[in-house]
């Protein structure tokens, strides 16, 4: 971002945006509509340079200039299973964009089940873990207490937090009473974890525009100091 | 305690939340201007995971960076870019990159070219952008077999419109089978990286994720199912002091430190002023 006038732009908009902490106010919501629309537009650009023109329109403006390529006009089929799409604003022919929905939901929901298990079934194996130190190489080391420790505590969150959401115990049951506790723990903690890693996203942010906020105050400062000083 | 101590520790919980802002905004300036010493220790095993998996790889081999992120995510995931390319420069590794996202080749050649010409990299010799593809029905499921299977078909241009089969780079790189490992950097990258690239073609795979993330992603490196995780700007600075180049995740941890102080102290003066306020309610 070296052009200037990108950099006073950048900075008058973080500024205007973050005038909103102060009070809501005009150029605040005229910020926010800009950046609406400037993302819009660029998305319609970028998705005909990057998507459209490469992968659908060059093939078939090379089937007209290059009889040899002539198959390639067939691309032009492409836009009636995209037309059927624009099918469902109108409901007089609703019912055409059914068959293309229902091919996409069809794919999505294959892939997404061979997805989850691929995704989900090596945690199984993965909550295996030694409790033993005598079992580890080297024995009952300081390390290896330690990492059987860390796998206890590991095993009693994953069981309390299991049990914890068994609705078919109630959650009066004497025996369970304890172990759901230290379920509703283990969720508590992780909820706690989340939400630092939530203020750290967040303050990332932040940082970042303050950091660029005080380069350009600090560059323009200096611009001026020397435009005084005749430098 | 008496009843005007109570009532100006109650003042602290209707604190205006502008006088935060304005405190906040003045603790993170501070760093720019003091530096302090700080840990370089590597507490968790992402960052090092990736780091000991980047290096094994083979000269015939290059590292797949699928770089997505855009302005949403750059003050995280920019440094995270930022170092693993810069380790991988240094130790002479060659790489691919390719985006999932319309805005994102742009962004990463930012980070990428500076550092590419720095270390004498040659576009299309020792490093590629094959700039945005577009998952196939939006499923990532899919690009990822197909890219897995035949990349020079999924992707037939590289960013600025050139024929990949032209690029000398990849003339050898053509299947999964010429990768060494994938390197996924977005806010919250792909989960089907973990589930097709590791599950069926047997990829290493590593992400690099926004901290709001970290948790999710975490198990996945317990269950070896994530060779390794950069966490936000902490996973950038853990792995720049692995590699012991500073950049951008070290010039910004000093202010998270300092920020993360601060929310800690906000979160207890409140606290103090919530329970004063309490006891001020209750009393007669």
């Amino acid at each position: 971002m070296n052009n200037p006038i990108t950099v006073w732009v950048g900075a008058i908009m973080t500024l205007t945006i973050l005038s909103y902490l102060i009070k809501d106010n005009i150029f605040y919501r005229l910020a926010q509509k800009a950046a609406m629309g400037i993302g819009v537009g660029i998305t319609v650009v970028l998705t005909w340079q990057q998507v459209l023109q490469p992968y659908w329109w060059a093939h078939i403006q090379g089937a007209f200039s290059h009889k040899e390529h002539w198959l390639n006009a067939l691309w032009l089929l492409a836009l009636i299973p995209g037309a059927m799409w624009y099918c469902q604003m109108s409901k007089k022919w609703f019912w055409l964009s059914t068959p293309i929905i229902g091919l996409f939901v069809g794919v999505a929901a294959g892939l997404a089940f061979k997805g989850q298990i691929l995704l989900m079934l090596p945690q199984l194996p993965a909550t295996l873990k030694p409790l033993n130190p005598w079992v580890l190489d080297g024995g009952p080391t300081h390390a290896n207490i330690l990492f059987c420790l860390n796998n206890l505590v590991f095993l009693i969150a994953l069981f309390t937090t299991l049990l914890y959401f068994c609705f078919t115990i109630k959650a009066d049951n004497r025996l369970f009473r304890l172990p759901m506790k230290v379920g509703r723990l283990a969720i508590m903690v992780a909820l706690g974890a989340m939400f630092g890693s939530t203020v750290m996203t967040r303050m990332a942010f932040l940082i970042e525009r303050i950091q660029f906020l005080a380069q350009f105050f600090s560059e323009q400062i200096s611009a001026l100091a020397k435009l005084v000083t005749g430098g | 305690m008496t009843t005007t101590m109570l009532r100006l520790l109650s003042m602290l919980y209707h604190l205006n939340p502008r006088w935060l802002y304005l405190a906040i905004t003045v603790v993170l300036i501070i760093p720019l201007v003091v530096t302090l010493p700080m840990s370089t220790n590597v507490s968790s095993c992402g960052p090092q995971g990736l780091y000991d998996t980047a290096g094994s790889c083979p000269a015939d081999k290059v590292i797949l960076i699928d770089s997505s992120w855009d302005l949403g995510a750059k003050p995280e995931c920019m440094s995270q870019l930022e170092c693993f390319v810069n380790d991988l420069c240094r130790r002479k590794i060659k790489f691919v990159v390719f985006s999932t996202s319309l805005y994102a080749p742009t962004f990463a050649n930012d980070v990428i070219k500076p550092i590419a010409q720095t270390n004498g990299y040659v576009y299309g010799t020792d490093w590629v952008n094959l700039g945005f593809i577009q998952p196939p029905a939006g499923n990532m499921g899919v690009l990822i077999q197909s890219f897995c299977e035949n990349i020079h078909a999924t992707r037939p241009i590289d960013v600025d419109g050139t024929a990949v089969a032209s690029l000398p780079l990849m003339q050898s790189v053509r299947t999964a089978k010429d990768i060494h490992m994938v390197m996924a950097i977005n806010y919250c990258p792909w989960q089907e990286w973990i589930s097709f690239g590791k599950g069926q073609f047997g990829l290493p795979i590593a992400f690099g994720c926004a901290s709001i993330m970290g948790p999710y992603f975490y198990v996945f490196v317990d269950s070896d199912q994530l060779c390794g995780l950069l966490a936000g700007n902490r996973g950038a600075y853990e792995y720049e002091s692995l590699t012991g180049m500073r950049g951008m995740g070290s010039k910004v941890m000093m202010a998270f430190a300092f920020g993360m102080c601060f929310i800690i102290a906000a979160v207890l003066i409140g606290n103090v002023g919530f329970w004063a306020s309490m006891r001020l309610r209750r009393m007669p």
